[in-house]
């Protein structure tokens, strides 16, 4: 579904990914894990159509498209979703609306009539709950005034609805409690199947004990240095990230 | 340099308002020869006198329909050209009255309820000596208006017209007024309408005032004030919504009188073309212990203009004064213009008083994660400049109004949600 060949991006004129090597076939978890720095952000970043990030060698296409050459609303109509790590707050424009202009585009581009409205509210409501939040967000700004752990899981309903091809996760499991862990767990499990593909960025082997993935891939200093099954993140919870050469300390 | 008493129209015996209005708009003429007509050097309309024009060549606009045998809906009165047409409201415990009807100790509380201090306030000075009649409405001591009371000043023809509105609440009264200003029969000819509105409130009363400034005429001018004066722990909420015309002039001025008082100013401002809206408002803390809260929000697209003076003044005696004052401006084109100015002057030392102005472009922050969902690049922008001004909007008490704003906005700003 996904194929990364020797990428290297920069931003503000520092070189962070340095030939990013990386298959994600359909059906397929995937982890990456790495220390700070280390460049997971930026390669969501520019998976996702970042134009702050400037792309500068390699290749990525999704489904044997040239996804660089999309602009980001395309690669979003094209499936490719990001839950941020840091969403932004937009007040003025409510989850509602936020979500029907994003459903219709997507079934715009797919050649589909627009949604209609009861059909819609039946399933914002269905998925508002899917992630324990109460109904009353949706009329609320976007991410107005929410929690942190209620942004993320905003993130994970807009994911719900928008059932992409490929999900990528940035640290969406940082700072949440357990129980909001496994609502993000939950969400992303149900959207599992073999025509869909996740990626998920994490600091924290915790979220791997929910949702298990097929490969483990550590990233340093811009590029994938290993690769494994679910053991190598045990492995490296154990083990910090010393072993494989990576100092730590440094790039905290 | 003129004065604007060459503007004057009408000879003072031509009314048939009571005694003390007459007395009170013969002082008013004769101070009138020392108000001078405003200019470009003059402070307060710095960025708007160029949009004056030739003031003299305007005649009194007159009144053409008796009645245009419209829906006005309930509990609405309408003003048109100044005077106030005949309506059959009749709600418990409020007065509304024609000046012209009005008995000499009513006619006392207009003449008290004007703003005492009107320097700045050359066109008001010139309606209070113009005004052929105004509304009056008077809300009994601990009557509660359920319904929203709807005032439409409309102007009718060429010419300028003089509409005046008074508001007196009672102790522990409350009521929401609305007012929405509209052009009607222009046929292209140029208009101005010269409107003044004072609102009086009581010990502990409350207000909602909320006022719709949407009929877009290129060729027409507005120039309105609305002044408040508030007593002990009463409490007043505005929201204002101001598309621009040739000319669109609002000055709010508010006199926090004694202590306890709160205000909420909440303003919304939006031109295109080559339209032109000035916002010219001032808190006066006079009384210790008050609070006054602000935020107006304005989108200037096209070649359009739009200024922004908001002034908190907090006396020496207004200890324990919280005051704040936001503005933030959105500029949709590089020849639109946004002139923002924030004044504080501040006598007491023992005051909390905050204010922010900014004036810029769509954070492409916002854009991109809207884009991240598939939505259109100009889509996403039209998203977030209507959001811009929803999220004030959206907080008006009268969800009606709320709604037909939003969707003159989202027609205006061509979005469809």
């Amino acid at each position: 579904m996904l194929s990364i060949s020797n990428l290297q991006a920069s931003v503000e004129d520092k070189q962070i990914l340095t030939g990013l090597n990386l298959e994600v076939k359909a059906g397929e978890v995937h982890a990456i894990m790495g220390p700070n720095g280390s460049g997971k952000s930026t390669l969501s970043q520019v998976l996702a159509g970042n134009e702050a990030y400037e792309v500068n060698g390699g290749s990525v296409t999704l489904e044997g498209s040239d996804l660089l050459e999309m602009s980001t609303e395309d690669r979003a109509r094209e499936g490719v979703f990001l839950a941020f790590q840091y969403p932004v707050e937009i007040p003025g424009v409510s989850n509602l609306q936020f979500m029907k202009t994003a459903i219709n585009n997507l079934r715009q581009h797919r050649g589909q009539d627009e949604i209609n409205a009861a059909e819609f509210m039946k399933l914002a409501k269905q998925k508002i709950q899917q992630v324990n939040l109460d109904p009353s967000f949706l009329k609320r700004g976007v991410n107005e005034g929410f929690s942190g752990g209620e942004k993320k899981r905003n993130e994970i309903m807009q994911m719900l609805m928008l059932e992409p091809k490929l999900a990528i996760l940035d640290e969406t499991d940082s700072g949440l409690d357990i129980d909001a862990l496994r609502v993000v767990a939950d969400g992303v499990n149900a959207l599992r199947s073999p025509d869909r593909a996740v990626i998920m960025i994490t600091h924290y082997q915790r979220l791997l004990d929910y949702i298990v993935p097929d490969y483990v891939h550590v990233l340093a200093n811009g590029k994938i240095i290993k690769s494994g099954g679910k053991e190598l993140a045990l492995e490296l919870e154990k083990r910090g990230y010393g072993w494989l050469g990576i100092d730590e300390e440094a790039k905290a | 340099m003129t004065s604007l008493n060459t503007l004057l129209q009408r000879s003072e015996s031509e009314t048939s308002l009571p005694q003390t209005l007459k007395s009170f708009q013969l002082a008013k003429r004769s101070a009138l020869a020392n108000v001078l007509t405003p200019t470009r050097k003059t402070e307060n309309w710095k960025y708007s006198a160029k949009r004056l024009g030739d003031m003299t060549t305007q005649a009194s606009a007159t009144n053409t329909s008796a009645d245009l045998g419209e829906q006005i809906g309930p509990n609405t009165i309408v003003i048109e050209n100044g005077l106030v047409k005949e309506s059959s409201i009749d709600i418990a415990g409020i007065t509304l009255k024609k000046f012209s009807a009005l008995n000499e100790q009513e006619a006392e509380l207009v003449t008290q309820g004007v703003i005492a201090r009107s320097d700045g306030l050359q066109f008001a000075q010139l309606n209070h000596a113009q005004f052929a009649d105004g509304l009056f409405i008077s809300i009994a001591d601990n009557t509660k208006a359920e319904q929203p009371l709807r005032i439409i000043v409309r102007h009718t023809g060429t010419g300028t017209s003089y509409s005046r509105v008074f508001v007196s609440l009672g102790k522990l009264a409350s009521i929401t007024v609305i007012e929405e200003l509209q052009f009607a029969d222009l046929n292209g000819s140029p208009a101005l309408l010269n409107c003044v509105t004072d609102c009086t409130l009581g010990a502990g009363s409350r207000m909602n005032y909320i006022r719709s400034d949407m009929d877009q005429q290129e060729q027409s001018k507005i120039i309105g004030a609305t002044g408040v004066y508030l007593k002990r722990d009463s409490f007043f909420e505005s929201h204002c919504l101001g598309l621009g015309t040739q000319l669109d002039r609002h000055d709010f001025r508010v006199e926090m009188a004694e202590p306890g008082a709160e205000c909420n100013l909440n303003g919304v401002c939006v031109t295109q073309h080559k339209q032109h809206y000035d916002n010219h408002t001032c808190v006066d803390h006079i009384a210790p212990n008050c609070q006054s809260n602000e935020s107006y929000r304005c989108i200037a697209g096209d070649e359009s203009q739009i200024v922004f003076n908001g002034r908190i003044h907090i006396h020496r005696d207004a200890q324990k004064t919280l005051g704040s004052m936001s503005n933030k401006n959105l500029l949709l084109s590089n020849s639109a213009e946004i002139d923002s100015k924030p004044e504080l002057e501040i006598y007491a030392d023992d005051v909390k008083c905050a204010h922010g102005t900014t004036i810029g472009q769509l954070d492409e922050q916002e854009v991109y994660y809207l884009k991240t969902r598939g939505i259109k690049d100009e889509q996403a922008r039209q998203m977030l400049t209507l959001g811009f001004v929803l999220e004030l909007v959206r907080a008006n008490p009268v969800a009606e109004i709320a709604e037909q704003w939003e969707n003159k906005l989202a027609a205006l700003l061509s979005f469809e949600p």
